[in-house]
């Protein structure tokens, strides 16, 4: 994959703009400080993707958290790897053992990777565990898991921005785009 | 989305699998079944990555019979999630034969209402792989090239080359160089693939009320 030179040039077409981000995530704030009041609340954002979301989500949360981050490796076997299991690249560095939890996502499709990570975290003993997202893309969904915060239901689209990655790029506009075929059906 | 239950309250259970829940149901290490497509192997592939325990095509579903009762057609989906109770059928063939498995799809759903199955066409695969960045992946696993050529049946291997049975030639090897057929003159009777021979072998469930149909989902 090449480097781009002009970010916005590759994206087809905005599909969530800055501001109704902006907008949706303080609702979400809001919702989830009139939720969690007086509890104990850790938001476990889930790197590298939902970092844009979690930074601007725990600001516009008025009661005190707690934030962890978490990494884990995603799928990316060859033909020729027989087996390979998800591993935790960044562990929580700290007990979330009777503490009410919010896994911050930036996106949920086939809902593989959050189904392990939901199985990992209830396995620590947090008092409540509870999802939030910023995207749902629901035409995808594998695994079925009840998501509590949603930022925005989206179609099926291949899309980056505010976090989302193509190739690790991408993840800086300030907006969800839909990125233009081209720039990925040569990649390898 | 509107969440009235309280804080503290865990969510309403989706059949996630248990975190004790068994190791998955191929060991690791153990020799995996013979996929028909390349695009199975590597679902089959992801679930394990993912710690999803899978079968594959564990159960046939008769799905057409004639008046005497005997089964003219079944369906047999590529995997059965345990843990999510979830049937998925992978489909990355041409848009002919994703008509045929989506007639089939929609009859065993209103003869087996209860079961609940996720049908992954081309595009999903696609999607699936450019979001594990595997690009180059995604062609070569979708249509007629991602066919694991040794386990297709005579009838598809001919009918793939020529397609029509009309047109059957005497023998049909499935060892070209190409890893396609190669047709030469003789006549030898077609063998059951393994797939072919497990499917007939797999205990068929019959629907509980064939004629309570639902509507399609």
């Amino acid at each position: 994959m090449k480097t781009p030179t002009d970010l916005h040039a590759d994206v087809a077409e905005v599909l969530v703009s800055e501001e109704a981000i902006q907008a949706r995530v303080r609702e979400l704030g809001q919702r989830i400080s009139d939720d969690y009041r007086g509890r104990n609340l850790t938001l476990v954002s889930v790197l590298k993707g939902s970092l844009p979301f979690m930074a601007d989500l725990m600001r516009a949360i008025d009661v005190p958290v707690r934030i962890d981050l978490m990494e884990v490796s995603s799928y990316g076997g060859t033909a020729t790897e027989s087996s390979g299991l998800v591993r935790i690249l960044k562990d929580l560095s700290a007990s979330i053992a009777g503490e009410d939890v919010l896994l911050v996502e930036d996106i949920i499709d086939t809902g593989l990777t959050l189904n392990y990570l939901i199985r990992y975290l209830r396995g620590k003993n947090p008092a409540s565990l509870r999802i939030c997202t910023l995207l749902d893309k629901p035409a995808r969904r594998l695994v079925e898991i009840p998501v509590d915060y949603t930022g925005f239901t989206i179609e099926d689209r291949f899309v980056v921005g505010y976090g989302l990655d193509f190739g690790e790029l991408y993840r800086n506009l300030r907006f969800v785009g839909v990125l233009r075929p081209e720039v990925y059906s040569g990649g390898s | 989305m509107t969440d009235s239950r309280p804080v503290g309250a865990e969510p309403p259970q989706s059949p996630l699998p248990d975190p004790e829940a068994p190791p998955p149901i191929r060991e690791p290490g153990s020799e995996p079944p013979a996929f028909a497509h390349a695009s199975e192997a590597e679902l089959s592939r992801i679930l394990d990555f993912y710690a999803v325990r899978w079968e594959y095509e564990p159960h046939v579903f008769p799905i057409l019979w004639n008046t005497d009762g005997d089964v003219l057609e079944s369906f047999a989906p590529d995997f059965y999630l345990p843990d999510l109770d979830l049937y998925v059928e992978l489909t990355t063939l041409r848009q002919k034969l994703v008509r045929k498995k989506n007639r089939k799809l929609r009859r065993l759903r209103e003869l087996y209402p209860d079961i609940r199955i996720k049908l992954f066409y081309a595009r999903d695969f696609r999607a699936l792989m450019l979001k594990y960045g595997r690009f180059a992946l995604a062609e070569e696993l979708s249509g007629t090239p991602g066919q694991v050529t040794p386990d297709r049946s005579y009838e598809e291997l001919v009918a793939g080359r020529l397609g029509s049975l009309d047109e059957v030639p005497a023998t049909v090897t499935p060892t070209g160089p190409d890893g396609g057929a190669v047709i030469e003159a003789g006549a030898v009777q077609p063998a059951l693939t393994r797939r072919r021979r497990r499917r007939r072998a797999t205990v068929a469930r019959r629907p509980a009320a064939p004629e309570a149909a639902a509507t399609d989902r």
